[in-house]
């Protein structure tokens, strides 16, 4: 399962960064996360819930970000465990600078998912992961944005 | 009573039970007090190594009773054993490494089962994933990743084969037809699934286990081994009714060991009953096969000789009764024709996907796709009718009994008589001009035709033929196919019968009952029948149980020798008081009568009384008391021969399919217009019961040809865990079936039957997609793997129509 996208953001290189580099705004804007702890240098232990079709539970998941390359780019790598299965992803995110202070933020993902989710829930697994993506985008905007007005 | 005679379709015994609430299946059972609940935690990934197991979180959860892992199961059984030489390491939970999603890690017993499912979650499991494969082909590749280390390849079974002239035979042909086909890996879905209960009693060693499992009864030794217990310890009881199985419930083995270890360690009797997502996952189901087949073949349509070459997925472990699979039809490999040629390779590989077993049809299926595809296929190349390719090299009725080359002996049939009539039912030759004006409107209609043989009633020894003669040298030969029965009758004249066939919902208490009612000479209705099995009192031997259609051609022999055996009795009885001999007396109605001078008579109720109550009136040196036990097996199932030769089966029925299909050409959806299927399963012993089967079989045929598989993706996750994924037909998928008989009795059955019921899960898929390769022949299109799902077709005729206008486009 794979995927790619880009969006615009009315804010500048620097401050899409830093947002995109605070777990309490990660932490938001991800679908379902409970929890977000700092456990390592770039490294995180979050407990997320997310239900795909009749597949409801509870993952623990390490989140790394690799690669970092402040404030162009840096890799995201997901493993999480729970009960229905496990999920494992990494994306690339890449911001390039805009005129009039924008930024493009463009991403692409792959993930493997396996155990009851896979076996219960392939039908859904595409749409669910472009749902959370999407949403994890959304509220992404929503929150620079909000920086935005605010300074 | 005469209605209820054998051959008459007597209404099912069983039905009155099981429509009123009445049947007793495992789940229903409480055979023992404190009973306590297993849930099982499975893995999630198709092949990793076992790091850690953490279970003292669960263990300390409220109302568990404790847990059980891998280094359980390890320190307290064996491997299985399995009839091949590589040694895999078979065991019922995972030990140190997992190789297929669903793998059983670890149980947890509880107070109930929402308590044990509650403490899975507390388990804590590190995995280390490994590279998975699940193709056939990319497993037996060189560097393809390793399942088991020590067997050092994927390969669990390899063997050649060559019988007649092969060489010869394509060196002389005028054609060399060949083609590579894949058979897909699928289920049956019964509605009841697994269940064990499961009691260790240390003071004597002794467990006993009741569960939906039908035998084969070579398993028994199985389990025993694993356990290391002596056999007689491990008594199993089948309930005497089983929700369904269709092969597939033979695979609950392992689970029946593993509930065993389970009530040992904890000293607390268990029950597990599967679910359904654990059912489809990591049950059990037949192989997938790759084959790749030639075909030397004469100008005229005539096939002299035969390649296959043949490689099974038996899933993460090879287990018993696999490779059963590659060799279960090994005696008619050539099918319904005369082929006097045959070369095979045969290869069971080790694949990370869920491990195989019985199923109908077993390796029928598998065989019959590839061979009645290539017949059509040489009618194509040749130009010529497929209908008169098959008639060219059909068995003539002359030839019975017809030994193929790899051994078998086919005992009775007339095919060509059969096939004609199949083709009449379905007015081929109209049907061939609807078709031409239907291609002029764009539709595309297909006539599919399939002619096969179905064995019935296994030979122990073909199993053994997965070994080389010089390996098999070294142990007691395999043979038989011994089954028994016990007819006893109480002082009252109460007639009971014992059978050890474990019927799954086939009905053999209704033919037992007509069976000892017709040689006993009373109303069937008044026999009564336990199919209860109990390995500690009921009459078995190693090839008793519910598989390979045994029990028209071998159960209802051996309930048949038992009747008689009684009737013997009571007839020497009868003579000594009537003073007459026994040649001289026939049994009827509740009487025995003397057949010239019907005056003289004695009620079946006083002769029986008497070897109860006055054994000192009986023939002298008889014992007393009504009871006895026959076992039937077939003179013909001998061990294989030191060249390869076997005779896999008792008996071989034929079955001849006509199917009419429809391809819609907007949707590429498969529309059955008609399924004719002409079956000669020799004396039918009850035509309510046969039409029952044979309709069952054939929607299950229609799975495997339409709608069924079991899914992994390349990276071997499991994807069809659900009916939402998973698709079975349904009383709305089920097409028009006209059935039509011949009974061309077996000279080898005391009753002339053949097995049936597992005919048209074999043919189906090879009739209806030669039905569908016809109606698709205007484009090109090959139809080589299955299902043949809406979507493959739709994209295959998307494929044609644009290579097709690409063709047009090249200028000239």
């Amino acid at each position: 399962m794979n995927g790619s996208g880009e969006i615009e953001l009315y804010a500048p290189v620097d401050q899409v960064w830093s947002k995109l580099m605070d777990p309490e705004v990660l932490a938001d804007c991800i679908l379902g996360c409970n929890k977000l702890e700092l456990i390592g240098e770039n490294k995180y232990r979050a407990d997320l819930s997310v239900g795909i079709a009749a597949v409801k539970g509870k993952y623990d998941a390490t989140i790394e970000l690799a690669d970092v390359q402040a404030p162009h780019s840096y890799k995201l790598i997901m493993h999480g465990e729970g009960v229905p299965g496990f999920l494992d992803a990494e994306g690339l995110l890449q911001l390039t600078p805009l005129d009039e202070g924008r930024t493009l933020l463009s991403y692409n993902y792959n993930a493997d998912v396996g155990g009851k989710v896979a076996a219960i829930g392939q039908r859904m697994l595409g749409g669910v992961a472009k749902l959370i993506i999407g949403d994890f985008f959304k509220k992404l905007k929503k929150e620079i944005e909000k920086g935005q007005q605010s300074a | 009573m005469k209605q209820n005679r054998i051959g008459q379709p007597m209404a099912r015994v069983e039905d009155a039970r099981l429509t009123s609430g009445q049947g007793t299946f495992i789940e229903d059972l409480n055979p023992l007090p404190n009973i306590h609940h297993a849930a099982i935690l499975r893995s999630p990934y198709p092949h990793a190594r076992i790091k850690a197991i953490r279970t003292e979180k669960a263990e300390r959860m409220p109302g568990v009773k404790g847990v059980v892992t891998g280094e359980d199961i390890a320190r307290m059984t064996v491997p299985f054993p399995v009839g091949v030489t590589a040694p895999v390491k078979y065991y019922s939970l995972a030990v140190e490494k997992v190789r297929f999603v669903g793998e059983p890690v670890a149980v947890v017993v509880a107070k109930n089962r929402y308590l044990a499912e509650d403490a899975l979650e507390a388990i804590e499991v590190d995995y280390e994933p490994l590279p998975a494969v699940v193709d056939i082909e990319k497993a037996l590749e060189q560097d393809a990743p390793l399942l088991h280390d020590e067997v050092g390849s994927n390969i669990a079974n390899h063997r050649f084969f060559d019988y007649g002239d092969v060489d010869r035979a394509f060196a002389e042909a005028d054609h060399v037809i060949k083609h590579k086909f894949r058979f897909p890996k699928y289920s049956a879905t019964p509605v009841e699934t697994y269940g064990v209960i499961a009691q260790y009693e240390s003071s004597g060693n002794h467990l006993t286990i009741w569960s939906n499992f039908h035998g084969p009864f070579t398993l028994q030794s199985v389990m025993a081994a694993a356990l290391q217990m002596p056999s007689n310890h491990l008594r199993i009881i089948i309930p005497k009714d089983v929700g369904g199985s269709y092969g597939i419930k033979s695979g609950v083995f392992p689970y029946m060991v593993l509930m065993g270890v389970v009530s040992k360690k904890l000293g607390l009797p268990v029950k597990w009953i599967e679910d359904r997502q654990e059912h489809l996952t990591a049950s059990s189901s037949g192989t997938d096969r790759v084959t790749w087949i030639e075909a030397a073949v004469k100008l005229d349509g005539t096939v002299t000789g035969l390649k296959m070459k043949m490689a099974d997925s038996v899933g993460g472990y090879i287990r018993a009764p696999e490779p059963a699979c590659l060799y279960r039809t090994h005696s008619n490999s050539t099918g319904a024709y005369r082929i006097p040629n045959l070369h095979m390779e045969t290869i069971a590989v080790m694949t990370n996907k869920s491990p195989t077993g019985l199923i109908r049809g077993y390796g029928g299926q598998q065989l019959y796709f590839p061979l009645e595809r290539i017949m059509h296929m040489i009618a194509e190349q040749l130009g010529m009718d497929p209908a008169d390719v098959i008639r060219r090299n059909l068995i003539q009725t002359e030839e019975f009994p017809y030994t193929t080359p790899s051994g078998g002996v086919y005992d009775s049939g007339d095919y060509t008589a059969a096939f004609e009539k199949a083709l009449e039912m379905a007015n081929y030759r109209e049907f061939r001009e609807r078709q031409a004006k239907a291609r002029e409107e764009g539709k595309y209609l297909g006539i599919g035709l399939a002619c096969i043989v179905e064995p019935s009633g296994s030979n122990m020894g073909y199993i053994t033929i997965a070994l080389t003669p010089e390996q098999r040298a070294k142990s007691l030969p395999k043979s038989g196919s011994a089954e028994g029965a016990t007819v006893s009758i109480d002082p009252m004249g109460g007639i009971a019968v014992r059978i050890s066939t474990t019927p799954t919902g086939q009905g053999h208490e209704t033919v037992a009952a007509q069976i000892v009612g017709e040689v006993l000479g009373v109303d069937p209705q008044s026999v009564r029948v336990i199919a209860e099995m109990d390995t500690l009192t009921s009459p078995w031997s190693v090839a008793s149980g519910s598989y390979s259609s045994r029990f028209a051609s071998i159960g209802s022999s051996a309930v048949y020798k038992a009747a008689e055996k009684v009737r013997d009795k009571l007839l020497n009885i009868a003579a000594e008081q009537l003073k007459q001999p026994p040649a001289a007396l026939d049994i009827e109605n509740g009487k025995v009568i003397v057949r010239d001078d019907p005056q003289q008579q004695l009620s079946l109720k006083r002769l029986i009384g008497s070897a109860h109550w006055n054994p000192q009136g009986l023939p002298s040196g008889m014992e007393p008391g009504i009871h006895e036990t026959a076992f039937y097996s077939m003179d013909n199932a001998l061990p294989p021969d030191e060249n390869d030769h076997v005779n896999g089966s008792a008996t071989y029925g034929f079955v001849a399919d006509a199917v009419t299909v429809e391809i819609d050409a907007d949707t590429g959806e498969v529309k059955i217009l008609d399924y004719f299927t002409v079956h000669d399963a020799g004396k039918l012993l009850n035509p309510l019961i046969v039409e029952g089967q044979i309709m069952g079989g054939l929607v299950h045929g229609l799975g495997g040809a339409l709608y069924e598989e079991l899914a992994y993706d390349s990276n071997g996750h499991f994807l069809t865990g659900s009916f939402m994924d998973y698709l079975c037909p349904t009383a709305t998928e089920i097409p028009d079936v006209t059935i039509k008989h011949f009974e061309t009795a077996s000279p080898l059955t005391p009753l002339g039957a053949k097995g049936l019921g597992e005919g048209n899960t074999m043919s189906a898929p090879a009739v209806i997609a030669n039905a569908v390769a016809d109606a698709l022949s205007p484009l090109g299109i090959t139809i080589d793997s299955l299902p043949l799902t809406p979507s493959r077709i739709w994209s295959m005729m998307q494929d044609a129509h644009k290579s097709t206008k690409q063709s047009k486009e090249v200028p000239i």
